[in-house]
């Protein structure tokens, strides 16, 4: 709704308006640009800023409210001074994401049909995925994100933040001095991507800093990307040259400095602080200090991580952990841009394509497409200019490779981009990259920057007659957006609705030109294929599908993480091999692949490949790469509700089968769920089904029933059950009940969490749940010491 | 230029033909709500959606532009099918009545909401003819009808329905008062008869109607006096024999010959009125208790058993009517069946296939939820409802008073509405897909000209395109997405700054009741 909410007291001051239109420029086409700046300053978007934007720019009122109101992004009411972004991925919902954000509403006191605090400090929302999926559930303050909350510590993480706020302001006045880059010291790894930051790596990173100012031992701390076991994280790697690495995981601040003291002679110490560190080894190696010091020694977790890297194959992610994202003499060291340099010397773009094409590469966007092929059809249009874009508007709610890729290895993304825009033909490329990535965007333009001052992005690229310029669109929150002809209308700065094809933006994309759109990863395994030879690549996988496949595996697993692994793999070695297998003695029920255009993939099928035909043969696709692993404590019905949910709020709204038909389906999906199911209502899901499949313009509303109809085929029952009143898992909460068992030992801990009143408090006595009260809020059930609560 | 198989046809088309204009050119109809030649086809409704023979796949035919070789099905079941389905996706999110359930309500389906704007509009003589085309005696009506258009009418969900009745009574009486009461026009008699059974309500009105459309009508009844239950089963208070007296006559004055004092099967046998007549239409009033049949024709508890729609009988070029076919005395229900046996017989006797009356699509609004008092109210009086003294009836004064409490449930493009005629054609339901959860009402009427209604709107975004096209500085825009889209004015401007050039155009192009022209 576009309503001004602006205090009318106070006359609005227009100059960021006016300076922001001046440094962006007045097209049309910019109208995405400006908002996400003028909503970035104000926090919303006050409708006078739009009125102004509307004089000052060629931009009409009926395309900035159209805009404005069509990216979830936006906001047109004042928001509180931090956004707390709960986010609701697959992974977070089927850990409790509902839950966590009533939780935070209800801390922060706020009404059901508001999200702002009386103070307007905070303002809770939902968002899409923070791919965070490991942390699950996770929340995202400011720049902070949070991992593994519940309802009940949703106060200890706001009360937490504001201390983080204090300490930033303290530590402003302070400069810290930069660290000494010569290559031949040890390093000190620590891992820096977005989820790791959010386990707190950011304070194990400060913490070695100062370890290392205060002991004087030389080294160089170096942070790297993501390094795929977000489990574990903070994790710290001591790499001293001619020795071998050694790995902490889980390490806390105050256990950085005995680490080092491990590996390096202090050169000066006082035999004081000498006695405290040999103490605190003692509690390191010794296991009986602290409760639970010995996880943070990897050394005995060695056989666990040797059996997750041997399943896998990097490829994509190579050497994506041991490098610094943003330094390029480490990737070009790596031989990186090698293969960019070998195509623009020694082959036409032609022996490019071709040598793509032989290498069988497909689009690992989702659909598939014969990478080589699209490439070729680009390269044939008889056009003066052509454009590349690459998709980085992952938007899958529980994944989260294109996010990894981007924060941790962005050189190689931007090499296989310039290799594919020599090779089509492009001079002028766009990363279009979804603005719930904020790491992702920095790292990508300070890596854009560097290859613009070494000539690898430009004119005349290393000294070849190949120029290429390359920029940055921020996506602003529109899962449509994945789909290629809603993208190219999102960076025309026109709402991201997607249209007929043909004619395919290969032929008639950006601008009306020809436009080469592919996935994040599909760019970044470009160079290697070069490298290595299209037959190396080809050699890996099954029939159809080569080489590897990044995935993001979360949920009910015991080690959540980023794998790659070659194609052909089941899903039961996924599982199994390197995940670990579903924890706390559950069962696996069924593994959800490709998110919300995917299908549930039950337990008995586990031994499915990956590999993109046999996928569609269980009724799932291959996706850009979600595996969202479920247990026997997970409701089929609840999760294809959930998913439906996800597509019919991220529908465009332009054809009447996705509009509505989506809308329909979850009519019925929420009535079962509510226990209102009827007799026939299964059947009516898929007819309805059948039309929105068949009927849908574009590839959301295509497979937006997917969900639902792998999980009637294969859990029918479980339908059957709900529309008897009964939810077998527990899940659906108008068809639960918590009660209290003779576990009880009255403790009075749920009586004092209950949000709703529904527990009476009796010291040393048997509690009772008031079933009538009862908000099913699950606050209680995990706080409880005596696992004393059960739900029915 | 490509070539693509259309049902079977084999065409050549231009390059950059879309299927649309290859299936116009070879004479193949497919239906088009959201798409409208010179504009940009936005490919949203869906209900051109045609199946390609080689993917199986079905794409909405105004944007999808022919490929050589293409095998196109524009009529197969699935087509038909998902068309339908589209239709009826759009009708379970439309949120409007076409004909207001007062109309709906009535069983002659008089346009009572027309009538009484006729009347706030001091046109009493129009108000008369459009009451006349259902209900041949109104005046007589307006004083013994049950009136569930009353029952029905929305108003009585805010406070009290609108006195329909007396409204009626008003317009019928100005008429039955004046020097030369109102006569329809009688196209000359074509020579085929028709003979009438009873003078009652039904009996009257089919031959009312019958003589309008050319047919020589005779009228026997065993009473002296035509009337039937109307003079013999009604207290004279309630209906004065004067009244009844001149509205008949005013019937009769058409041409319709009246025998009294004749009982059909005793004084003249039915066999041999089938043989002088044409046709025979038997309104003789209740059925007489215990007899298995009459006239030859088989009773059941109701009476005469007849096809519903045809009001045929088991006899050929028999038909029957009003309370001898239903057991139960509702006057509006009996006069409504002597004017759709009439449209009957007409259709057997010119030739025709027999189907009766037309019943046209209906979308239906339904109850009013909480908040929607004042958005619905919204133009009409928020005065209280008129009565009247029972002899005298409402003034003229008082029926303009009364007038204005109409809601205009109505479509106001009930005969122009594109999604109206084409979920007809496909026998799409409005109520085969149930929404939960129904947007709230509103009704935008900021700008002069025109009103718009976003519960209407299918999201086709023409008049976006036509607003721009013609250079409007504000404009309309869509707002959200989703199933939340609708469109609106940027800014929450009021509509008569978004509109100053285009609006007419807007109203005329846009394919269902959501922006229409205020005046009726």
């Amino acid at each position: 709704m576009i309503t001004s909410d602006t205090n009318k007291s106070e006359p609005f001051n227009g100059l960021f308006v006016d300076q922001t239109v001046k440094r962006l420029g007045t097209d049309a086409h910019l109208v995405l640009d400006i908002l996400q700046e003028i909503q970035r300053h104000y926090g919303y978007l006050p409708q006078p800023a739009l009125e102004r934007v509307c004089e000052l720019t060629e931009i009409t009122p009926a395309s900035i409210a159209g805009v404005s109101t069509f990216y979830s992004q936006f906001r047109h009411k004042p928001a509180g001074k931090h956004r707390v972004q709960v986010c609701i991925g697959t992974a977070c919902h089927v850990k409790g994401a509902q839950p966590v954000h009533d939780g935070f509403k209800r801390y922060l006191n706020i009404g059901e049909d508001d999200d702002t605090d009386a103070e307007k400090n905070f303002t809770v929302e939902k968002v899409a995925c923070l791919g965070c999926c490991t942390l699950a559930p996770a929340v995202q303050i400011g720049e902070i994100t949070y991992g593994h909350v519940t309802a009940e510590t949703a106060g200890d993480v706001i009360q937490d933040f504001l201390k983080y706020l204090e300490q930033q302001k303290k530590q402003d006045s302070k400069k810290q001095d930069s660290q000494d880059k010569s290559l031949a010291l040890p390093e000190i790894r620590v891992s820096l991507d977005s989820c790791c930051v959010a386990r707190g790596c950011g304070k194990v990173f400060k913490a070695t800093e100062e370890a290392l100012d205060e002991t004087g031992i030389r080294a160089r701390i170096k942070p790297v990307g993501c390094v795929g076991i977000c489990d574990e994280t903070p994790l710290l790697e001591v790499a001293i040259p001619s020795k071998k690495n050694s790995i902490y995981a889980r390490v806390e601040p105050e256990d950085v400095k005995p680490i080092l003291l491990r590996h390096f002679k202090m050169p000066a110490v006082s035999k004081r602080i000498s006695h405290i560190v040999s103490g605190a080894l003692d509690r390191l190696v010794s296991d009986n200090g602290r409760q639970g010091v010995t996880r943070h020694l990897l050394d005995f977790r060695d056989k666990q991580i040797s059996a997750y890297m041997d399943s896998q194959k990097q490829i994509t992610t190579l050497g994506c952990s041991s490098e610094d994202p943003g330094d390029i003499e480490a990737y070009l060291q790596a031989d990186g841009f090698e293969s960019l340099r070998h195509c623009l010397e020694n082959l036409t773009p032609s022996q490019v394509i071709e040598q793509v094409t032989k290498s069988q590469l497909r689009g690992r966007g989702g659909a598939g497409f014969s990478t080589g092929f699209k490439w070729q059809t680009v390269y044939e249009q008889d056009s003066e200019i052509k454009y590349l874009i690459c998709n980085g508007d992952e938007g899958d709610p529980g994944a989260f490779m294109n996010r990894m890729l981007l924060e941790s290895c962005p050189y190689r993304i931007i090499e296989g981009m310039a290799i594919a825009a020599y090779a089509v033909g492009a001079n002028q490329g766009y990363f279009y990259i979804r603005a719930e990535y904020p790491i992702a965007l920095k790292r990508v333009a300070e890596a854009l920057d560097i290859c613009k001052k070494r000539n690898l992005i430009g004119h005349n690229i290393l000294g070849s007659n190949f120029s290429f310029s390359l920029e940055i669109k921020k996506g602003a929150g529109a899962f449509v957006c994945g789909e290629e002809t809603a993208l190219i209308a999102a960076i025309q700065g026109q709402r991201g609705m997607p249209r007929l094809r043909p004619p395919y933006p290969s032929q008639n994309g950006l601008w009306g030109q020809p436009t080469l759109v592919n996935n994040v990863e599909t760019y970044a395994t470009v160079p290697w294929i070069i490298k290595k030879s299209p037959e190396t690549f080809a050699a890996i996988g099954t029939e159809k599908s080569k080489g590897t496949k990044v995935f993001s595996l979360a949920g009910k697993i015991r080690r959540g993480a980023l794998i790659e692994v070659p194609m052909g793999i089941t899903l039961k070695d996924i599982v199994e091999k390197i995940g670990g297998g579903v924890p706390g003695g559950r069962e696996l029920k069924a593994v959800q692949v490709g998110g919300p255009s995917g299908g549930c993939v039950p337990a008995r099928l586990a031994h499915t490949k990956i590999d993109y035909e046999d996928l569609t043969n269980v009724g799932a696709i291959m996706g850009s790469g979600g595996l969202v692993v479920l247990d026997d404590g997970d409701c089929m019905v609840d999760i294809a509700r959930y998913f439906l949910e996800f597509t019919e709020e991220e529908s465009c709204g332009k054809c009447t089968f996705c509009r509505i038909g989506t809308r329909r389906m979850l009519d019925i999906m929420n009535r079962i769920c509510q226990g209102e199911g009827e007799k026939g209502d299964i059947e009516e899901l898929e007819k309805l089904s059948q039309l929105v499949r068949q009927g849908s313009l574009c590839g959301l509303g295509k497979t937006a029933p997917t969900p639902v109809i792998t999980t009637i085929e294969y859990f029918r029952e479980e339908y059957e059950a709900h529309i008897e009143g009964r939810c077998p898992a527990g899940k659906c909460k108008a068809l639960v009940e918590y009660s209290v068992t003779d576990d009880c030992i009255g403790c009075t801990v749920c009586a004092q969490s209950c949000p709703a009143d529904a527990i009476e408090m009796r010291p040393y006595e048997k509690h009772e749940i008031d079933s009538e009260k009862c908000t099913r809020c699950d606050v209680c059930r995990p706080g409880c010491p005596a696992d004393a609560i059960i739900v029915r | 230029m490509p070539k693509l198989s259309i049902d079977n046809k084999q065409i050549e088309v231009p390059d950059g033909w879309t299927i649309l204009d290859a299936a116009e050119k070879a004479g193949i109809e497919i239906p088009k709500m959201c798409f409208l030649k010179p504009y940009k086809a936005t490919t949203s409704c869906m209900v051109c959606v045609v199946r390609l023979a080689d993917s199986d796949a079905l794409v909405p035919a105004c944007g999808w532009v022919v490929q050589d070789g293409m095998i196109v099905d524009t009529k197969s079941e699935v087509v038909t099918q998902s068309r339908k389905a589209a239709l009826e996706l759009l009708l379970s999110d439309h949120l409007g009545d076409c004909i207001g359930p007062c109309q709906t309500a009535c069983p002659a389906q008089m346009n009572i909401p027309l009538m009484i704007r006729q009347i706030a509009a001091g046109q009493y003589k129009q108000a008369l003819k459009n009451v006349k085309q259902d209900i041949a005696m109104p005046a007589v009506l307006s004083r013994i009808c049950s009136a569930p258009c009353e029952k029905a009418c929305r108003r009585g969900q805010i406070d009290e329905a609108v006195s329909v009745c007396l409204l009626k009574r008003f317009v019928a009486d100005v008429d039955l008062q004046s020097q030369q009461p109102w006569r329809p026009e009688c196209k000359d008699l074509c020579g085929k008869t028709v003979a009438v059974i009873g003078a009652g309500p039904a009996g009257l009105s089919a031959a009312y109607y019958l003589r309008q459309s050319g047919y020589q009508c005779t009228v026997f009844d065993d009473h002296d006096k035509a009337g039937g239950m109307l003079r013999y089963g009604i207290d004279e208070d309630v209906l004065p024999p004067d009244i009844l007296d001149s509205e008949i006559k005013t019937l009769m004055d058409c041409g319709i010959e009246f025998k009294g004092n004749v009982t059909i099967g005793k004084d003249i046998p039915f066999d041999r009125l089938r043989k002088e007549f044409d046709s025979v239409f038997i309104a003789i009033g209740k059925p007489p208790k215990n007899s298995g049949q009459l006239f030859g024709l088989p009773i059941n508890e109701k009476g005469i058993v007849i096809e519903r729609n045809t009001y045929e009988t088991a006899l050929e070029g028999v038909f029957a009517g009003g309370d001898i076919v239903r057991n139960r005395r509702q006057a509006v229900r009996s006069v409504a069946d002597g004017k759709e046996a009439a449209i009957a017989i007409s259709q057997v006797l010119k030739g025709q296939a027999v189907s009766g009356q037309r019943h046209r699509f209906n979308s239906r609004f339904g109850k009013l939820k909480d908040g929607e008092k004042d958005p619905v109210i919204f133009g009409a009086s928020v005065g209280q409802r008129t009565e009247a003294d029972s002899k005298t009836g409402l003034t003229a004064q008082q029926a303009q008073i009364e007038s204005q409490r109409c809601l205009h449930c109505d479509c106001r493009k009930a005969d122009n509405c594109k999604l109206r005629d084409i979920a007809e054609r496909y026998g799409a339901k409005s109520t085969r897909y149930k929404d939960p959860d129904r947007k709230l009402f509103v009704q935008n009427t900021e700008h002069d000209l025109i009103v718009y209604e976003p519960g209407k709107c299918i999201a086709c975004g023409l008049c976006l395109q036509i607003a721009a096209e013609s250079g409007e500085e504000i404009g309309l825009s869509f707002i959200n997405r989703g199933f939340d889209v609708r469109v609106d004015v940027p800014f929450g401007r009021p509509m008569n700054v978004s509109l100053l050039k285009s609006a007419e155009k807007c109203v005329n192009c846009c394919p269902t009741g959501a922006l229409a022209l205020k005046d009726m």
